[in-house]
Parts: structure tokens; C-alpha cells; sequence
């Protein structure tokens, strides 16, 4: 029966009665409820529900749970692990840049030292090319101061030793005699 | 030698002394009675100190005058005279003839020499020169 059919019975019904209660009764009567099998129906129902959710429906909620907890953790800790990803390169930024002005500052002392070692090994090296230059000339000058000494005193010797000769050559007694006197006149002064 | 060696020695190169000059009498006294006093090892040390003293002290009293040309007794006479009044003490000369010194002469006394001849003052020059 359809039920469309089944409303017409029922208006029909109706329409003979003229009570409301008894016509549900009817109705529920035509639909086939038996008021002697519902209550242990709804019970047996009851318990199907109990054992379903106590069983089966309870569990998987649980489980619904601890897998929402779960990927709600797992999300928190996504979203911390890109914090810490955002800090960890914020850091390691600060360290690049840390480091490349301390590269940076390492590289220009490093330059400046090679400049004054550069400076310094330029002014040691006139230094020495001077000193080396000043040693020269003395020895030259002492070289030449001495040749000039062993020349005065060589044409000295020869001044001499020929100035003695030629007296020796050329004095006779008398001279050597009135030499003599003036010698006896110079001490007695 | 002991310095006591030299000591005495000094004492009778002083008894041998006679007017300032060694005496030949005096010496000769004392080397007669230096013999035989003391024995012959303890007597040659002495005798060789006397005898160096006492040839110091004729150096010291002998004027050599090495001289080039002629030198008269008199002038040599008047240059020991010279060293004599300056020295305070007798010096005789002794003159003796040097043609390499050129000219002039030379006089030693004792340690002290007085060179006035041509060849020291050529010597002198030829330093001057080379200095």
C-alpha cells in the first residue's frame, strides 16, 4: 500500500468515525504497529544503540579524537617547527651577516698589516741600501785618505832620503863645522 | 835579583861615589874587600849588581856626543858643561865622530838624549809631512 493510499483510507476513516484518537489508533493500526511488539523493539533498539555506541560508536569518536589531536598536534608542531625554521634563518642570517663583516673587518686589518709590512720592509731596505752605501763611501774615503797617506809619506821618504844624500854629498868639514858651532850656540840658549 | 841584592848593591855603587863621580880608587877598594867575605854564590849576584850600578852611573855621568864634521875638545868641553849645570852633577864628554847624522850632534846621558842634528831634523820633517 502506498501512501497516498494510505492517507485516502485514513480520511475515509475519518470521515466515518469522526473521533481523532481512534482514528490514529486506526491508522497506526492499518500501518501494521503492534503495540505488544514496540516496547520490546524499542528496547532490543535500545540496546543495539548501547552496544553500537558503547562498542563501535564510542570507540571510533575516540579515535576520531585522538587522530584530530594528532594532526591538530602535528599542525602546532609544523607551525613550531616553521617558527623555529623562521628563527633558525633569521639567526643564521644574523650569522652570515655577523660573519661576513667579520670577514670583512678581518680582510681590511689584514690589508692594512700587509701595507705597513710592505712600508716597513721598504723603509728596512733603504735603510739598508743607505747604510750599505754610507759603509761604501767611507771605505772609499778611508781607502783614499790612506793611499794619500802612503803617498805623502812615500814622497816625504824620498824628499828626505834625497835631501840627505845630497848634504851628505855636499857638506864639507868646514860647513859641518860652523853647523856644529850653531848647534853648541842653539843648546846653550 | 833580590830586591835586598839590589839594595846593597845600590849601597856601595854610594861608598864608591867621590865628589858626585865613581871613583877607580874607591871601586877597587870595595871589590878588595868584597872577596873572600862571603861565599862565591852569594857573592856573584852582588858583584853583578854592582857592576850594573856602577855602569849606570858612569852612563849617567858621561856625556857621548856623537857629532858629524869636526868638533873641537872645546866645544865639546862646553856641552858638557851645559848638561853638567843642568843635571846638577859632573858629566864629562866623550865625542865621538857620526857623518850619517850630516850635521850637528847628538848627546846622550844616562836615558836622556838631545838630538840637534840634520839628520833628526830631516827625520822630524819627513814625519810633519807624512802626518
Amino acid at each position: 500500500m502506498t501512501t497516498f493510499s494510505l492517507l485516502a483510507a485514513a480520511d475515509a476513516a475519518a470521515a466515518k468515525s469522526g473521533n481523532p484518537v481512534d482514528d490514529i489508533i486506526r491508522l497506526f493500526g492499518s500501518f501494521g504497529v503492534d503495540w505488544h511488539h514496540l516496547l520490546p523493539q524499542l528496547v532490543n533498539f535500545a540496546l543495539l544503540v548501547f552496544v553500537l555506541y558503547r562498542y563501535a560508536i564510542r570507540p571510533a569518536l575516540g579515535q576520531m579524537e585522538e587522530r584530530n589531536r594528532l594532526i591538530a598536534q602535528g599542525l602546532a608542531d609544523a607551525k613550531a617547527a616553521e617558527q623555529r625554521l623562521a628563527d633558525a634563518q633569521k639567526a643564521a642570517d644574523a650569522k652570515l651577516n655577523a660573519a661576513a663583516d667579520e670577514s670583512a673587518r678581518v680582510l681590511a686589518e689584514a690589508r692594512a698589516s700587509a701595507a705597513k709590512t710592505v712600508e716597513a720592509a721598504k723603509s728596512e731596505a733603504a735603510a739598508a741600501a743607505a747604510e750599505v752605501l754610507r759603509k761604501g763611501q767611507a771605505a772609499l774615503e778611508a781607502d783614499r785618505a790612506r793611499m794619500l797617506n802612503e803617498v805623502r809619506g812615500e814622497l816625504a821618504r824620498l824628499v828626505v832620503d834625497a835631501s840627505g844624500k845630497v848634504l851628505g854629498q855636499t857638506l864639507d868639514d868646514a860647513q859641518r863645522a860652523r853647523l856644529n858651532e850653531a848647534a853648541a850656540k842653539e843648546l846653550a840658549r | 835579583m833580590s830586591a835586598s841584592v839590589r839594595a846593597e848593591a845600590r849601597r856601595l855603587l854610594a861608598l864608591s861615589l867621590e865628589g858626585g863621580a865613581v871613583s877607580s880608587d874607591r871601586v877597587a877598594a870595595m871589590l878588595a874587600a868584597l872577596t873572600g867575605s862571603r861565599p862565591a854564590h852569594t857573592l856573584r849576584p852582588l858583584l853583578r849588581a854592582y857592576l850594573a850600578a856602577v855602569r849606570r852611573e858612569l852612563a849617567r855621568s858621561e856625556a857621548t856626543i856623537e857629532h858629524a864634521g869636526p868638533l873641537s875638545p872645546e866645544q865639546a868641553a862646553a856641552v858638557a858643561a851645559h848638561f853638567s849645570r843642568a843635571l846638577g852633577r859632573p858629566v864629562r864628554p866623550v865625542a865621538r865622530r857620526n857623518d850619517s847624522l850630516l850635521a850637528g850632534f847628538r848627546v846622550r846621558v844616562g836615558d836622556d838624549v838631545t838630538d840637534l842634528t840634520a839628520s833628526a831634523r830631516l827625520r822630524a820633517l819627513e814625519r810633519s809631512l807624512s802626518a
